[in-house]
């Protein structure tokens, strides 16, 4: 149903640069996006009112005002995409790992450009009807199909090409851009169709994820992973479960087969589980080295 | 012979794994595939209607004899009214749409094909999509609780004492019981993808059932009284959780007896020691002096 408060990630990038002069920018998008709506209805006024017997005026006005809703958020779409177009003649966006300070060219212009998009991504987010979200993502770069679904997550909106009728979860986020320390890891994210992406999953920066894949709750892909063709995966980072049949006809009865024991199932679980090594610091080897060279020494 | 037993043994043994690959022991989402443009008819009577009441009220306000300046007074109160007015019909209407599309195809349980031309996936999208409108202004108002009459509205059952404001939730075959309390950005699925298919089943939780933050709730759980899920944790289909038990972890698992349970009800808290010995202790409770009295009052009905 509807996205909650908590849930409502939205389709914002958090750790973008905050820059002045972006908001300028930022505020003269939204004061150029509402220019064609009071056009509209200043069209809308000029055309049916009529003082003494405003019947047809109000009879058509909610739905009117609906119509406009949805035109804004196109010229929302349009306006941006065409700000968009300029700044990119400036500066091409380009995959890689680039430095996370305000002297990265790339860092910047990463920057900015999340933060004009975030405008129409959010108008559109907040339409009830979920198609807006689709239309949105298409027209800002992202290939993608109107039947796959992508309102329910938060989806970044450049380098990822997401297949038909791929259903996205609620409170997924499929991000092609990370920040992990000082950088700023920026890699094209492919979701081919069919695919199944479950609650809370995180899918990182360069991921390529096969057709008819389904992955578990809460898993999460590694920068770069390939998930193969045909399997359900889980775990963080990812693994093969079982082979997922569930795209083949089978009879609907073979489906209803309950878990069976459970503490097998916690044991296959477990066992994919990953242990993280903790390693040795490397100032501890030093330490040694020094140790053993004074030993040799005396 | 032993090859022909070899046979055998292979068969039966591709049957067991034929049989281990259909159960569905992972967890995935609900959120709708295909996104239907024609369900967009749907919506644009429901804004329409709602919106002309508005618009009558807003004429009959522009019109009124009233001076000016009482009615600028007014005008925040009724900006407040119309957009409560304007919700509350959005719900009346889907409803109405609701109880006329149930009566052609009535919604039930089971696993159904996503397909186009399958009528239960097609009625459930259309179902999903008609109560989403609804859903989504009330969960965009800021009184948190209010959401719960459009829950009630649709079918689900449950009171004011629960309340699941800060989490995603279907808006059918779901039943609440009393004091329960999910988490925030928790995900509550009667409905599940798994491939081509679709599962609805029903969720149930018992009275004061305790949902931990970010945990999914895949259907078909039965969550028990007085047990706590923990935070990140998810449950498989059909999964019992039973009474009185702390679970948590991917699947969840049982965790430790909740102990906290009988505690929390009563000022006097008991304390299990054994499992079949049970020792009453009583705490100091950090409240005001001239609110003692409420407690031993407390105390005295409960032993009444």
């Amino acid at each position: 149903m509807s996205v909650p408060n908590t849930m409502r990630v939205g389709p914002f990038c958090a750790s973008v640069l905050v820059k002045k002069k972006y908001l300028i920018l930022y505020i003269f998008l939204i004061w150029l996006t509402l220019l064609p709506a009071i056009l509209e209805i200043w069209w809308y006024w000029q055309l049916l009112w009529y003082e003494i017997r405003p019947l047809h005026f109000y009879i058509f006005l909610p739905l009117v005002l609906l119509v406009i809703y949805v035109l804004t958020v196109f010229a929302a779409i349009i306006f941006t995409k065409i700000l968009l177009v300029i700044i990119n003649i400036f500066h091409k966006p380009r995959e890689g790992t680039f430095l996370r300070d305000s002297s990265d060219k790339d860092y910047r212009y990463w920057s900015l450009r999340n933060t004009l998009k975030k405008w129409p991504t959010w108008l559109a987010h907040k339409f009830p009807f979920p198609f807006l979200d689709n239309v949105c993502f298409k027209i800002l770069g992202v290939k993608t199909k109107l039947s796959s679904s992508l309102f329910e997550g938060w989806v970044d909106t450049e380098f990822m090409e997401i297949g038909k009728n791929v259903v996205i979860g609620q409170g997924a986020i499929i991000q092609s851009s990370v920040i992990v320390g000082n950088l700023l890891i920026i890699r094209k994210t492919i979701i081919e169709e069919n695919v199944r992406v479950g609650t809370h999953v995180i899918i990182m920066p360069g991921t390529h994820i096969g057709k008819n894949c389904i992955v578990n709750t809460w898993s999460s892909t590694m920068v770069g992973q390939e998930l193969e063709e045909g399997w359900v995966y889980n775990g963080s980072p990812a693994k093969k479960f079982k082979k997922n049949r569930f795209f083949e006809d089978i009879p609907i009865e073979k489906l209803n087969k309950s878990i069976g024991d459970l503490d097998l199932l916690l044991k296959k679980y477990d066992e994919q589980r990953v242990a993280r090594v903790v390693k040795e610091r490397r100032f501890l080897h030093r330490k040694d080295k020094e140790e053993k060279t004074t030993v040799e020494e005396e | 012979m032993n090859e022909e037993i070899e046979k055998e043994e292979d068969e039966q043994s591709k049957e067991e794994e034929d049989e281990s690959d259909f159960v569905i022991d992972f967890t995935t989402s609900s959120a709708i595939n295909k996104v239907g443009l024609k369900f967009l008819i749907v919506y644009i009577p429901i804004f329409w209607f709602s919106g002309l009441i508005i618009a009558t009220l807003w004429y009959g306000y522009e019109i009124s004899p009233v001076q000016w300046e009482i009615k600028l007074l007014f005008l925040p109160l009724l900006l407040l009214g119309f957009s409560f007015l304007f919700i509350f019909s959005c719900l009346f209407f889907s409803k109405l749409l609701l109880i006329f599309i149930n009566l052609i195809h009535e919604p039930k349980e089971g696993i159904f094909r996503t397909e186009r031309g399958n009528m239960d996936f097609e009625f459930w999208r259309l179902r999903t999509e008609i109560k989403k409108i609804a859903l989504w202004l009330l969960r965009n108002w800021p009184l948190p609780w209010i959401d719960v009459i459009a829950f009630r509205w649709f079918g689900i059952k449950m009171d004011f004492t629960s309340h699941l404001n800060d989490a995603w939730c279907d808006a059918e075959f779901i039943s609440f019981g009393k004091h329960v309390t999910i988490g925030q950005g928790a995900v509550v699925m009667s409905s599940m993808v798994v491939g081509n298919y679709l599962i609805i089943r029903k969720i149930r939780f018992d009275d004061y059932a305790l949902i931990g933050g970010q945990s999914t709730i895949a259907p078909g759980t039965h969550i028990g009284e007085d047990t706590v899920l923990g935070a990140v944790s998810v449950t498989t289909l059909n999964q019992d959780l039973e009474n009185g038990w702390i679970y948590s972890g991917i699947p969840a698992r049982k965790l430790k007896l909740n102990q906290y349970a009988e505690m929390r009800r009563d000022i006097i808290q008991k304390v299990d020691v054994d499992e079949e010995k049970k020792v009453e202790t009583e705490h100091e409770v950090n409240i005001d002096e001239d609110k003692k009295h409420l407690i031993n009052q407390a105390k005295r009905g409960a032993d009444e």
